[in-house]
Order: structure tokens, then C-alpha cells, then sequence
């Protein structure tokens, strides 16, 4: 059963680790700021999942806050710029 | 067959690798925003490398520093100075 | 008794892994979607198959796994209670970030809506839509 999981899971890992890449390309290229924005919203709901199965891998269950902190603080990044954008929109 | 051990210091070498155009683009942009999220993108990296090394404190606590507060400071001078860099 | 018991966690490590498949999958398509689509709030729709399809469905998946798993220890009730909670955080503050974002796009005027097919929004505000 164990290596049964651990290998299902390792498996899994590369297929996270190339749409982080594809998400890094639109980031890197985006032609505005909402789309950066938009691309960094996806990669850190993607790294908090991806958080989860890495400590399934580790054996090591205490690792787990790291993920719940991350998906709590991109989502704050998110609100920062969205409320500059509208905030401009309005004084100007 | 790869072991666990080596997939790690892949993905260490790789989030390392990456976090060093986001560093370099986010001192070169004009666009102070868009250098927010070039740092962004370099803390997200980050995170992931303390992960790998088995520090869980400390990315409680770089995670809250680099993404929450640190932008939250620097949109407020945004706000005073103005979104594009001119000299 | 003990046979009921491994015959349990085999039923719910095969449903997560099912759960984890569908979530990379949509993860990946996600991804290359991102990549694809031509215009921002087209893009939006990638984000969504990204953060509900990519980040809630594994988490549960993982939940899942790590409950029929005793190799974990005890710990790994803690485990999948954590990973239960940050699925509900992304399925509530994904959309919650994605419709902010878009409306502070559209009022700014950042990028143009086009196609355009029909725009209650503009209408709404009083300018003319189309």
C-alpha cells in the first residue's frame, strides 16, 4: 500500500511542476497587469495543493499550516491591487 | 528510477533558478506594479525552497512578511509616488 | 476485523486517487490554456478551471489518501482536516479574488472588451454598451 502511494504521487508531482512552468510563462510575458496578477492567483492555488501531496511524501503530517497561510496571503496580494486599480479610477 | 532525494534537489533547482530572472526583471522594470509581482513571483519561489528544506516556521512567517505585508507597504507609496518610474 | 479495516482504506485511497488524477488533469489543461486564450477576461475562465478544478479537487483527494494511509501515523487525522480546510478557503476565495480582480480591470479600463457581444455592465453605469 505504501509504495503503492508514493509512487502514484511522484508521478503526479511532474505533472505540477510543468503547468508551474507554463503559469511562470504567462507571467513572465503577460502584456498587462491583471493578467500577471491572474497568473500568480493560479500558481499559488496550485502550489497550496501541491504543498499538501509533497507532505504526504515527506511522512510528515506537521507540515501542513504552510499551505493554509499561503492560500490566505495570495488572495490578500490580489485585493491589494485590485483595490489600487479601482481606487485610481475613482480620485482620477 | 529516480528516489525521492534526487526529485528534491531538482525542484530545489529549479525554483532557485527561477527566482533569479523574477529578482532581475523586478530591479530593470519601469513599472513599479509590475515589479510588485516580479517580487511576488520571487517570494512564491522562495516558499517553496524553505519548504523543500523542512522549515515549516519559517515560511510561516516569510510568507506573511514577503507577500502580505511587504506589498501592502509598498502599493501605499505607490499610491503617494505615482505607478511609473521617471528620471 | 483487520481485513475490513484494509479493505476500507483501499476504497478510499483508490477514490483520492481518482480525485488527484481528475485535478491534474485540469491543472494541466489550466495551464496550457493560460497560455492559449488571447484576451484577459477569456483568461479568467483558465483561472477558475486552475483554482477549482486544479487546487480544490486534489486537496480532497489528498484528504482522502492521507485518511486511508495508516503508514502517516496518528498524525494524519491532522493532515486531512488541514487539507479539508484549505480546500474550502480556495473554493470560497478564488472566485472571491478572480470577480475582484475583473471588476477592477473593467472599471479602470486596463484592457478593451472585445469581442463584445452584449454588456449590461456599461448600461448599467449609464454609457453605451456595444
Amino acid at each position: 500500500m505504501e509504495s503503492w502511494v508514493i509512487n502514484f504521487l511522484t508521478i503526479a508531482m511532474f505533472f505540477y511542476i510543468a503547468s508551474f512552468l507554463l503559469y511562470i510563462v504567462r507571467l513572465l510575458k503577460g502584456p498587462t497587469i491583471s493578467d500577471m496578477v491572474l497568473a500568480i492567483d493560479a500558481l499559488g492555488y496550485d502550489l497550496a495543493a501541491f504543498l499538501i501531496i509533497l507532505s504526504i511524501l515527506f511522512r510528515n503530517p506537521i507540515l501542513i499550516p504552510c499551505s493554509i497561510v499561503l492560500t490566505l496571503w495570495i488572495y490578500a496580494l490580489d485585493i491589494y491591487v485590485a483595490k489600487y486599480l479601482e481606487a485610481k479610477e475613482m480620485s482620477e | 528510477m529516480l528516489e525521492l532525494a534526487d526529485l528534491i534537489f531538482i525542484m530545489l533547482g529549479i525554483s532557485a533558478l527561477l527566482s533569479v530572472p523574477a529578482t532581475i526583471l523586478a530591479v530593470i522594470s519601469r513599472d513599479l506594479l509590475k515589479a510588485l509581482i516580479f517580487s511576488a513571483l520571487q517570494s512564491t519561489m522562495y516558499t517553496l525552497m524553505f519548504f523543500l528544506l523542512m522549515a515549516p516556521d519559517i515560511v510561516l512567517v516569510y510568507i506573511a512578511v514577503s507577500i502580505g505585508f511587504m506589498s501592502l507597504l509598498i502599493i501605499l507609496i505607490i499610491k503617494k509616488v505615482g505607478r511609473y518610474e521617471r528620471y | 476485523m483487520n481485513m475490513d479495516v484494509e479493505l476500507i482504506n483501499w476504497i478510499v485511497i483508490i477514490i483520492g486517487q481518482i480525485l488527484i488524477t481528475i485535478g491534474v488533469f485540469c491543472d494541466f489543461v489550466a495551464a496550457l490554456l493560460m497560455i492559449r486564450f488571447p484576451n484577459f477576461y477569456i483568461r479568467l475562465h483558465a483561472l477558475t478551471i486552475g483554482s477549482i478544478g486544479g487546487a480544490v479537487v486534489p486537496a480532497v483527494g489528498a484528504a482522502l489518501i492521507a485518511i486511508g494511509s495508516p503508514f502517516l501515523g496518528t498524525f494524519r487525522w491532522f493532515l486531512a482536516g488541514g487539507a479539508l480546510v484549505v480546500a474550502l478557503f480556495i473554493f470560497i476565495l478564488g472566485g472571491a479574488g478572480s470577480h475582484a480582480i475583473a471588476r477592477a480591470t473593467y472599471r479602470a479600463k486596463i484592457v478593451e472588451y472585445r469581442p463584445c457581444y452584449i454588456d449590461q455592465l456599461a448600461e448599467d453605469i449609464g454609457e453605451d454598451g456595444c
